[in-house]
């Protein structure tokens, strides 16, 4: 009942600060680490286009009777993917555009696109909701090395964390939790959809009949 | 309890004597009343342990405590789940107790909410995965305890008014909560592939905090007395073959 009490008296202060200063912002930066898989690498050689808008991607948005929030997590999405990446595939190199130059087109098998389609975000306004929580959505589309679509795949992750005294804090641990369930998606379930593996069922095949053209020469 | 705090107020204007008999009429109220709830203050608990197997802790054999994460209306609190690491770790005859983060990062993504195994037998699948095995070798842990509950507000009653003026300030009135920590402790033997057993825990403590002048807060812990009573039953789980030691006082 005391932390009621004082959980009421910081609120009034906090909405009182907003209304006097009208235009509170609460500011977030998702920075850590992401641990790499553990999983057995695909034989295939990738190219990855990593956007700016991947790179540099802020989400901002007004809450009603909170401020206005930014959250910054594009650092984030490269500490995930790439080691998430370098993981699944025994080789990778980072490109701009498709279709590949002439140099990449000799070097890869295929091109994978990631993209932050959505984030969303709850921070709790009643005492009751102990958890705040964020939903990211990422899109995966992968390419022949020549600009052909090969499947496109949506990838979610929902993340929580224990609302505490800080809540950007709590915010940024959610995002972290949210963006590690999006790479043990991708990681466990890329080669399970339907389109993929058909298209790694391909290269092995090209690459055993190359290695026969090569023993036949 | 307002009526009485009513009559207070009203008399207050009027009639000074009956005023100081009024305060002090609700003064012995609140005393009693307070003595009445204190005498039900504190923790009740409950404790039912299951050990399935005779396994016990090697030399050199590591435990981690993860929280289960897949329910999407409560989670183990972090702290809980620290409080059991630390616990079990303590002593001269400490546990040796294996960093939740660091095994869930060198396990991943196989530990993360939606990917880790929800029984022995999705274990045994994940162990047969490449790499998987020799990694939770090189981690030393032999146990999975997986800690699956929350500790919530079940009720709440009461108020306090403080009020305060040019003679002085004081606060008025009577406050009481109950918290209930429920937890189920499920140990798995990564060396045999099989649930060595469960711990259920259901602590339930409520708190009382009377004003007379000054707030005077009885607070129950239910949740730190989950931490111990579980603790030892862990404890009792992994070092003795038949789970039940040396019993336990839970205080």
């Amino acid at each position: 009942m005391n932390g009621t009490l004082k959980s009421s008296m910081l609120t009034l202060t906090a909405v009182a600060g907003c209304g006097l200063f009208a235009g509170c912002s609460s500011s977030v930066v998702v920075l850590t680490d992401f641990p790499t898989p553990l999983i057995e690498p695909l034989p295939v050689r990738m190219g990855v286009i990593y956007d700016a808008e991947l790179y540099d991607f802020v989400h901002a948005e007004q809450i009603p009777q909170q401020s206005i929030w930014t959250i910054q997590l594009g650092d984030a999405n490269i500490a995930m993917l790439e080691p998430l990446f370098d993981a699944m595939f025994v080789e990778t190199h980072e490109i701009d555009d498709l279709p590949v130059g002439p140099v990449d087109l000799a070097r890869l098998d295929g091109v994978i696109h990631p993209v932050l389609q959505r984030f969303e975000f709850d921070v709790p306004i009643g005492q009751r909701d102990e958890f705040v929580e964020v939903w990211m959505q990422y899109g995966l589309s992968l390419y022949e090395p020549e600009g052909d679509l090969v499947v496109e795949w949506t990838v979610s992750g929902y993340g929580k964390a224990e609302l505490e005294r800080n809540q950007e804090q709590a915010v940024e641990r959610a995002a972290v939790v949210a963006m590690r369930e999006v790479g043990a998606a991708i990681s466990t379930q890329f080669v399970e959809q339907a389109e993929v593996a058909y298209w790694l069922e391909e290269r092995q095949n090209e690459s055993a009949l190359a290695v026969d053209s090569r023993v036949g020469n | 309890m307002s009526p009485h705090w009513q009559s207070i107020h009203e008399s207050a204007t009027s009639k000074p004597r009956l005023e100081s008999r009024s305060i002090r009429f609700a003064g012995t109220a609140l005393v009693l009343l307070t003595a009445s709830m204190l005498t039900g203050c504190g923790v009740t608990s409950l404790m039912e342990p299951y050990k399935q197997t005779d396994a016990v802790i090697g030399s050199g054999e590591q435990v981690v405590v993860l929280a289960r994460k897949h329910h999407s209306s409560h989670e183990a609190e972090g702290d809980f789940v620290e409080c059991i690491s630390d616990a079990l770790a303590r002593g001269d005859n400490g546990i040796e107790v294996h960093s939740s983060t660091q095994f869930e990062d060198m396990m991943y993504p196989w530990f993360e909410p939606s990917t880790a195994p929800l029984d022995t037998a999705e274990l045994g699948e994940l162990l047969d995965r490449p790499g998987v095995l020799e990694r939770v070798e090189a981690t030393g842990v032999r146990f999975l305890i997986w800690l699956d509950g929350s500790t919530d507000r079940v009720s709440s009653g009461g108020g306090i008014t403080c009020a305060a003026g040019v003679g002085g300030a004081g606060c008025m009135g009577l406050a009481w909560w109950e918290d209930d920590a429920t937890y189920d402790a499920t140990v798995w033997d990564i060396h045999e592939l099989a649930n060595a057993g469960t711990i259920h825990a259901d602590f339930s403590g409520r708190s009382v905090m009377p004003a007379i002048i000054i707030p005077l807060p009885f607070i129950a812990r239910p949740q730190a007395k989950a931490c111990r009573g579980l603790t030892e039953q862990i404890e009792q789980f992994l070092t003795s073959p038949s789970g039940d030691g040396e019993g336990i006082n839970l205080g």
